[in-house]
């Protein structure tokens, strides 16, 4: 399937210059370079702007420690960040507001965050925030501000097809291509969104934000999960969890099932890691899999990481799927992507067989399948064998 | 696009004899140096404290000039923190619906001084404050101080503080001292009052809430009443607060407590228009609850719960008309929390996050008022269809 087929909502400005009155767009503002230049894209297009951040997680009640500065943390809506977006909305003479979202964004993404690691998972807090507030609290205050659509500054593409039904596209920096966190949206709401940057690169992003002066023009790139400070998601799972809660269990050997050792909590681990298992052995051993039932860490030789079978659940769908044809699925976020086909599909389960075994598929992370550039949907992976 | 400003609790704008007083302004020197500039420097601070004295009733050595009135309620409470502990007068009485800069400082001595124990007198957004509780703990604790604010900032209530000193004269031995600090920041400009009778030993006043400048303000402490500094350093203020004096801001807040002379058919005349605004939003509202109605109240303020409509949502959608309200205290972040004062009256988070605080000026008119009542009607019509 061609990119032609589809019209690109977001290069399509002049619908804003045909009504009297300006069409209205909520911005959502992380204080990032991307966000900026969304906002200020499309107040050169002639919308009224208005933007917006969600404070997410009060980072002075969540110190990562005493001697870090503010540059330890994240750097995705912190108490710097809301700044930067404040200035940048000064700059391009627009209103800005901060969001509280604290509570449901500890509801949403901080406890399920902590819960999958605790049961053995490798999670990506990042959908989440997708799906229960930028793309959820954010469209409903959108609605409440008689604004006409959400912008935000995701590396994606809103395309409509033949019969002009809204569709995800990916990015045109494929580098930077943000649709793996996408998946989840509703099919309602794409015909409310815009993402002003999605056809651009990284380097023409903040080319344009260096020509009209952004503040945040040179302002490094958020890396990680924008929560976890330096101290590293262990120490933030423990923090925020009882011992209790923590799986212990044996250590064993995959495919014999000697023990080796033991160990305090499966959260300490994610799967294809080497080092830090606390076991010796005379070859080079990786974790394979991790029980939740038993508590048992399964370790193996890196050859025995290739699985090509995977199952997913609460999968959310685009396109409808056709179990005979290939198509493309990320298994992780900088996953370029491997040949796969489906093979069983039920309400909101499918399983799917790689054309070639995949190291390390771990439970907890996205599937997601495209058709060429275009994001059909996906699900979580709860498996792989 | 006219902007209406309706949130006169947060701040006000200075006044025309303010803007000119400073426009005007050429004494300038260190109101320390001994030379002519820093002689000129010191008596314009002296003629604004005498101003100032003369106007609230007090003598000027009973005013000290401080950065507003967090710094004055932290200089009270944490400056007597010592003298109540060597007294064994450990008890304090305030309440959870203080200014921050008074219950967080209170809640950060707790913490410090395991001596210290705070009591926290319940207010009820239906009773008011609880006078039995004040007097009862008065009564059963060895109380060094009651710290308990004038008027409230979110609700506008009143409360009776000739009262409590009535109650403390009655409950307290005469050897004991018990101090009374009054957080009086909302009253200047929107109540009279008189400072000697009501009793206080400590009062905190702001210059920004009634159109002077922000970053100043003035602290009563009756004769006799000291208290260790907040900032030591060159002895400004007689000792009570090192640090050069902001000379321009205080030589306006000087000028501008003139203007609260004579404020009375003023202050009648925003009341009826305060009333006039919430009697019009009740009937075209339904599910709408004015907080503290049935109570003493600020002439200006109006603490409006409307069901399903929510705080943070009206107050962009006014301000994208052009209102500037507020959903509770302008907080330093711009995080709009559901406010913890509310919350303490007894407001459920729902409640708390639902309301709407609108606080009128000197210079609201009654079309400022038809045209926000106007424009809230339409904001809740489509928040509620929503």
């Amino acid at each position: 399937m061609s990119n032609t087929e589809y019209k690109n909502l977001n290069s399509d400005s002049k619908q804003s210059n045909e009504s009297i009155k300006k069409p209205r767009v909520l911005v959502a503002m992380s204080g990032g370079v991307d966000s900026s230049v969304a906002a200020a894209l499309l107040k050169d297009q002639g919308f009224e702007v208005i933007g917006a951040t969600m404070q997410v997680w009060n980072y002075s009640n969540n110190p990562v420690s005493e001697d870090e500065d503010c540059d330890a943390h994240g750097t995705c809506c912190s108490s710097d960040d809301v700044d930067d977006a404040r200035w940048v909305c000064d700059q391009l003479n627009i209103p800005f507001y901060v969001l509280n979202c604290e509570d449901q964004f500890k509801a949403e993404v901080i406890d399920p965050f902590v819960e999958s690691y605790l049961s053995g998972e490798t999670p990506i807090p990042c959908v989440n925030c997708n799906t229960f507030l930028k793309f959820s609290h954010l469209i409903k205050k959108m609605k409440e501000l008689d604004c006409d659509y959400l912008a935000t500054g995701h590396y994606a593409q809103v395309v409509l097809n033949k019969s002009n039904k809204p569709l995800i596209q990916t990015s045109e920096d494929g580098h930077k291509d943000q649709t793996y966190f996408l998946f989840t949206l509703e099919q309602e709401i794409l015909s409310k969104i815009l993402f002003p940057v999605g056809h651009l690169d990284k380097t023409d992003v903040r080319k344009i934000a260096e020509e009209k002066k952004l503040v945040v023009a040179k302002k490094k790139d958020s890396v990680g999960i924008c929560f976890i400070g330096s101290q590293g998601y262990k120490t933030f799972v423990e923090d925020h969890s009882t011992e209790d809660l923590h799986v212990k269990g044996e250590i064993k050997i995959y495919p014999d099932g000697d023990v080796i050792g033991k160990h305090s909590g499966l959260h300490k681990f994610t799967l294809g890691q080497r080092r830090a298992l606390g076991v010796s052995f005379s070859e080079p051993l990786f974790v394979r899999s991790m029980d939740y039932e038993t508590g048992e860490l399964w370790l193996s030789r890196e050859k025995d990481l290739y699985k090509d079978s995977v199952r997913v659940r609460d999968t959310n769908f685009f396109e409808k799927l056709s179990l005979d044809k290939e198509l493309k699925v990320k298994l992780r976020y900088q996953h370029k992507g491997s040949a796969c086909k489906i093979t069983k599909i039920s309400t909101s389960e499918i399983s799917l067989k790689l054309t070639k075994p995949e190291r390390s598929i771990t439970p907890g992370q996205a599937a997601v399948f495209y058709d060429g550039d275009l994001l059909l949907g996906g699900g979580w992976i709860e498996s792989a064998y | 696009m006219k902007r209406v400003f309706l949130d006169h609790n947060a701040t006000t704008f200075p006044s025309k004899d303010v803007v000119k007083a400073i426009t005007d302004f050429k004494d300038w020197g260190n109101p320390s140096s001994i030379h002519s500039s820093g002689r000129r420097a010191r008596s314009k601070i002296l003629q604004a404290k005498r101003e100032i004295a003369k106007i609230l009733g007090v003598s000027p050595g009973e005013l000290s000039f401080t950065s507003g009135g967090s710094e004055s309620n932290n200089s009270v409470i944490r400056g007597l923190v010592n003298r109540l502990i060597s007294k064994g007068s450990t008890h304090i009485i305030s309440s959870r619906s203080e200014h921050p800069s008074v219950y967080k400082t209170l809640t950060h001595i707790q913490e410090s001084f395991p001596d210290i124990k705070v009591h926290y007198c319940p207010i009820d957004y239906k009773k008011g404050l609880d006078y039995n509780f004040l007097e009862e703990t008065l009564k059963n604790n060895p109380v060094g101080l009651v710290s308990l604010m004038a008027a409230n900032n979110e609700t506008g209530e009143i409360y009776d503080i000739k009262k409590i000193r009535f109650l403390i004269e009655k409950h307290t031995l005469k050897s004991r001292r018990t101090y009374l600090h009054s957080d009086m920041v909302q009253t200047l400009g929107k109540m009279p009052f008189d400072i000697k009778d009501l009793g206080v030993d400590f009062a905190s006043f702001s210059a920004h809430k009634f159109y002077a400048l922000q970053g100043v303000g003035v602290l009563y402490h009756k004769k006799g009443s000291g208290f260790e500094p907040l900032i030591t350093g060159g002895g400004q203020e007689r000792g009570r607060r090192a640090g050069t004096e902001n000379l321009m801001a205080i030589h306006a807040m000087g000028l501008q407590f003139n203007a609260l002379k004579n404020l009375d058919s003023k202050l009648k005349e925003i009341e009826s228009l305060r009333d006039y605004m919430e009697t019009k939003i009740k009937s075209s509202i339904d599910r709408v609850m004015i907080l503290a109605s049935d109570r003493k109240r600020l002439c200006n303020t109006s603490l409006i719960l409307i069901d399903s409509a929510h705080g943070e949502t009206l107050l962009m959608n006014l301000d994208l008309m052009g209102f500037d309200v507020s959903t509770g205290a302008a907080c330093s972040s711009g995080n709009p929390e559901p406010s913890p004062v509310l919350r303490a009256l007894g407001l459920s988070l729902k409640e708390a996050s639902e309301s709407l605080r609108v606080s009128l000026g000197w210079s609201t008119t009654k079309e400022d008022i038809d045209s926000f009542v106007e424009h809230l009607v339409k904001v809740v019509e489509k928040i509620r269809s929503i």
